[in-house]
């Protein structure tokens, strides 16, 4: 699903983000990547999304080399994947209903499930009662929440989520990562960046990768 | 085409959220689109109006033929049964003082009653002379030629300066054309830039979840056409409205010049509008995201 051999990254000012690293992640796999901020965890889901290139090895996403990936082929490509970002990217003016609908309205989903599956997904990230609220009114958890609905919602071989419990408390956190969990019996394969490890259940994990200054090093969850 | 009949709600909501998020800038664009089309179709009507003139001038080219005084009423008919034989003449026949009188009677209508005022017919018997267009001069000169001719009058002139007229009037529509096609072709590009700034944040999650360019930028292109295609409709029931006046105001005083009807003129000039509306509101559009996907990755 993901390969990646001796795969760098240097932004145009000289900063080396990534180093030769080397990766492997099977579908329906669970990924943790921890790491102290600036080392190179957002540069890897950017090379991930496409939205940089490497600019030396190689990396595979989904049987696309994304060292030759054209437009419309990375268009396709995320079309597959249930981004959960960072700075969480709602849409202000939108309700959280339509906030979630957005991320399917481009896919070959039929219009008529659009509305009970983005229901579906706000029950199961405990939001139902917000779902005609705006995006702006919400506080940060209540958002960070929805964007993890809008990723689920598309039923995506790859969930790709930085930092998807950073605001939530800890009964919420849990359960966001519960869900997240549960969607591997999908064959949908998970990679989360967090730096909450006291709240990963190992039993579950499939690898560990703790990223510093742009190298790649595998850790037991004991190591954490 | 599936995605584009799933989302037509969509698109048209994203649309005038677009529009309201520079209502400021947006209702300017507007007036100024609606002023350049008002302005085009005015020139445009009156193109149309002095293009029609010239037709029916042309297809009623005739010649009167005034002979001297001492030609009797007799020597009138045989004269206008003579001029059958010219080449060029299609009809000829002798118009009597009484209907000289009687015409001007039916065209001044109401305002007949200035006739009242003369003691006598003031008007003289003359020979109509149906002539082809392209003929006039040859049979002028032919006519001219007989004994008892004493005066050829012909609308030469007036068509003339009338075609003039047209030609300017067309040189100018054309003008007009290019000239407004580039104002709203600029604004349109432009408010449609503005468009795409202020929603970056947007395109850019649409774009990293997938979505197809056709699905960010239909919203766009959308709303350039429902600006163009707006000030088009305004100008085009400013110039229903205009058109009317005008007619009024020719109509009764000068009622022998010969308009288009007012329904035909307003349906030709509403049609130019709204169709140049709708290429340069899509057109625009276009540029506008043409320019600004080299800027913001689009």
């Amino acid at each position: 699903m993901i390969t990646a051999k001796n795969l760098s990254l240097q932004y145009p000012d000289g900063t080396i983000a990534l180093n030769e690293i080397n990766l492997h992640i099977k579908a329906g796999e669970l990924v943790y990547i921890t790491g102290p901020s600036g080392s190179g965890k957002t540069s890897l889901i950017k090379l991930l999304m496409g939205i940089e290139k490497p600019t030396a090895g190689q990396l595979e996403v989904l049987s696309h080399s994304m060292n030759r990936i054209d437009v419309k082929n990375r268009m396709f490509l995320r079309q597959y994947m249930g981004p959960v970002f960072q700075e969480l990217k709602l849409i202000n003016g939108r309700t959280v209903l339509d906030n979630v609908i957005l991320g399917m309205r481009f896919l070959p989903i039929p219009k008529q499930q659009w509305k009970t599956l983005a229901t579906d997904a706000l029950e199961k990230v405990k939001l139902s009662h917000k779902i005609l609220s705006y995006a702006e009114n919400l506080s940060w958890g209540e958002k960070q929440r929805v964007a993890i609905a809008r990723a689920i919602v598309r039923r995506p071989s790859l969930i790709i989520a930085d930092e998807p419990t950073g605001n939530l408390d800890r009964k919420n956190a849990i359960n966001i990562l519960e869900l997240l969990n549960s969607l591997r019996q999908e064959n949908t394969s998970v990679i989360i960046t967090t730096h909450a490890t006291h709240l990963i259940d190992s039993k579950l994990v499939d690898q560990f990768i703790q990223i510093a200054a742009g190298q790649l090093e595998a850790k037991s969850m004991e190591e954490f | 085409m599936k995605a584009i009949t799933a989302n037509i709600g969509y698109f048209f909501k994203e649309t005038f959220t677009i529009l309201k998020l520079n209502k400021l800038s947006n209702i300017l664009s507007l007036l100024s689109i609606t002023l350049a089309f008002f302005l085009l179709s005015l020139v445009v009507s009156t193109w149309l109006i002095s293009t029609e003139m010239v037709e029916v001038l042309q297809q009623e080219a005739e010649i009167n033929v005034f002979l001297s005084e001492e030609a009797d009423d007799s020597s009138r008919y045989e004269m206008a049964e003579s001029f059958l034989e010219i080449e060029g003449i299609q009809a000829s026949r002798v118009v009597t003082e009484a209907e000289a009188l009687e015409r001007m009677e039916n065209i001044l209508g109401e305002e007949s009653e200035v006739l009242t005022y003369f003691d006598e017919n003031p008007f003289e018997s003359f020979v109509e002379v149906k002539v082809d267009f392209e003929q006039v001069e040859t049979v002028k000169e032919s006519v001219s030629a007989y004994e008892d001719v004493r005066y050829v009058r012909d609308h030469q002139e007036v068509l003339d300066q009338i075609r003039n007229i047209s030609a300017l009037q067309r040189f100018l529509g054309t003008l007009f054309i290019v000239a407004a096609g580039t104002a709203t072709l600029v604004i349109i590009s432009h408010i449609i830039r503005q468009g795409i700034y202020h929603n970056r944040q947007q395109i850019n999650t649409l774009l990293l979840l997938g979505a197809p360019n056709f699905f960010v930028a239909l919203p766009f292109v959308l709303s350039g056409l429902v600006l163009t295609l707006a000030g088009g409709l305004v100008a085009s029931l400013l110039t229903r409205f205009t058109v009317g006046l005008g007619y009024a105001q020719l109509v009764t005083p000068i009622p022998f010049i010969p308009l288009p009807p007012q329904e035909l003129l307003v349906r030709n000039t509403t049609a130019l509008i709204l169709g140049l509306s709708i290429f340069l509101g899509l057109s625009g559009s276009i540029m506008g995201i043409r320019s600004s996907r080299k800027e913001e990755s689009l």
